[in-house]
């Protein structure tokens, strides 16, 4: 229990001091490489009947591989924007590195997902107009979409 | 639990339909695809980075290790088999073929019952590789098993982990994409050694703050809520048994005036008892009897213990909790 409070909020504790680390490093810190613990097991419950639980390790290790996941896709992603000279990762760079990797089946969620949150978000469609901004800001909701839509496939993938 | 059940046999039905793909598919494009020198030559740099990336990961399930090993031994064995037949086999020939299905079933079960010793062997030495590998691998399989099936065109490439296990085979399309980030983990463990266990807590002073908070029984923590309406109501009781007065609940802050009212009142009660002994001691014995009245005996004999029991009723409308604080209030009054 008493690392549940500090989950949720590690995405925003740059400032705060860390322990075991006086000087940490901006690019590997934990709450950089993962995405946050809480969420994920969130995510994992809807899955699960009311009486369900996780183990610990188990949300641990889908942390794990949901966040290689999204650093393999934006990779891909990455690399066709340093070809063509491009800053800023869009959705449709991610959707065409899915489409590269071999993910052709996500792509119809993906494409639902990301028109819904465009048109929910006019704050994320004046990010993305925005050639200024910063790159990992940027990804992180498409991160979120990305996962969703294989949340989405997964959810089907079992019922059927 | 039913789900995950379903999910966990669906997918080992893909596996198993994945390795019979293997065996049908692969053997040709296997051997006209590749050549020995660029096998090799990408064997060896792969070593190269995945002795790199072992401090990435840590084994965490026994039983998944188990399962992961049993995959793999079965598609190393398939494809071995197939490797060391295709010289006398054209792949046209559909009857040879079915043929030939049979013979690396007996192959399989031979390599097995040798196998068995070798892997013994390994885990004694090499745990560490052992332990960090099978984990990496759950990864590949999973990604094979979840597309191989569906699109049959596809060309598998071998990956090498290391010279003692057999070839991995991922899908083509991601292959460059797990070499380029084979190389980013390897470029990040050298710029910054990543921690292999995790760090229980990201702030020490939120677990600090978290370490000193007061804990329930079963070790949850205390609700800050569910306190402070205790504490109102027990001093509400107190207003009321001490003045005999009947005041609605309100908020929190006149709630403190209130209790503070009433130690007063209480204070002034215990110094009228204690030097006189006039008509307000007869009270205060009026209102001891009416609640022992109340608790034990019920008398109705004079008005003031009528008065009391006509409290008592009201009290009893009031929730269990008030019910069962009345018993201290008087223990404080006889005192």
């Amino acid at each position: 229990m008493s690392d549940a409070p500090a989950s949720p909020c590690g995405g925003g504790g740059g400032g705060s001091h860390e322990s075991g680390e006086h000087s940490p490093r901006s690019n590997f810190r934990e709450q950089d490489r993962f995405l946050p613990i809480a969420n994920i097991s969130r995510i994992m419950k809807k899955a699960l009947p009311p009486n369900g639980k996780i183990a610990k390790d188990a949300k641990e290790t889908v942390q794990e591989c949901v966040s290689e996941f999204i650093s393999f896709v934006t990779s891909e992603a990455s690399d066709k924007c340093q070809r063509e000279k491009r800053k800023t990762i869009n959705g449709d760079d991610l959707l065409w590195a899915m489409t590269t990797l071999g993910f052709e089946e996500y792509i119809d969620p993906l494409k639902v997902y990301l028109a819904a949150y465009r048109e929910g978000d006019s704050k994320g469609s004046a990010k993305g107009g925005d050639a200024s901004a910063k790159r990992d800001v940027y990804q992180s909701p498409n991160g979120q979409v990305a996962h969703q839509g294989s949340f989405s496939q997964g959810v089907n993938y079992t019922n059927s | 639990m039913a789900m995950q059940t379903v999910y966990l046999k669906e997918h080992e039905g893909l596996v198993h339909s994945s390795v019979g793909q293997l065996s049908s598919v692969t053997s040709a494009p296997w051997w006209s695809a590749l050549g020995s020198q660029p096998v090799y030559g990408e064997y060896c740099g792969q070593m190269k980075s995945f002795s790199l990336e072992i401090s990435n990961y840590v084994d965490q399930f026994g039983a998944g290790k188990q399962a992961a090993r049993g995959v793999e031994q079965l598609l190393d064995k398939g494809h071995t088999t197939q490797f060391t037949i295709f010289p006398g086999i054209s792949s046209s020939d559909d009857c040879k073929m079915s043929g030939d299905a049979q013979n690396p079933q007996a192959t399989l079960s031979l390599q097995s019952s040798l196998a068995e010793p070798h892997n013994r062997f390994e885990i004694g030495v090499n745990q560490p590789m052992i332990c960090a590998k099978y984990p990496y691998m759950d990864q590949f399989y999973g990604l094979f098993s979840a597309y191989g099936p569906q699109i049959s065109g596809r060309i598998m490439l071998p990956i090498n982990l290391t010279s003692d296990e057999g070839p991995t085979y991922v899908n083509a399309k991601q292959y460059h994409g797990i070499i380029r980030r084979r190389q980013s983990r390897a470029k990040a463990v050298l710029e910054n050694k990543m921690i292999k266990r995790r760090k229980p807590y990201m702030h020490e002073s939120r677990h600090l703050h978290a370490t000193r908070r007061p804990r329930g029984c079963g070790g949850r923590f205390l609700n800050t809520k569910s306190s402070t309406d205790g504490n109102g109501k027990n001093e509400s009781e107190v207003i009321k048994t001490s003045g005999r007065q009947f005041q609605s609940s309100a908020s929190q802050s006149s709630e403190v005036l209130q209790s503070e009212v009433g130690m007063l009142n209480s204070s002034k009660q215990t110094n009228r008892s204690s030097p006189n002994i006039s008509g307000s001691e007869v009270t205060s014995m009026y209102s001891r009897e009416g609640f022992d009245g109340f608790s034990v005996n019920p008398l109705g004999s004079s008005v003031h213990s009528l008065a009391d029991m006509i409290g008592s009723e009201h009290g009893i409308i009031r929730p269990t909790k008030w019910v069962a604080a009345v018993p201290g209030n008087c223990y404080n009054l006889k005192i």
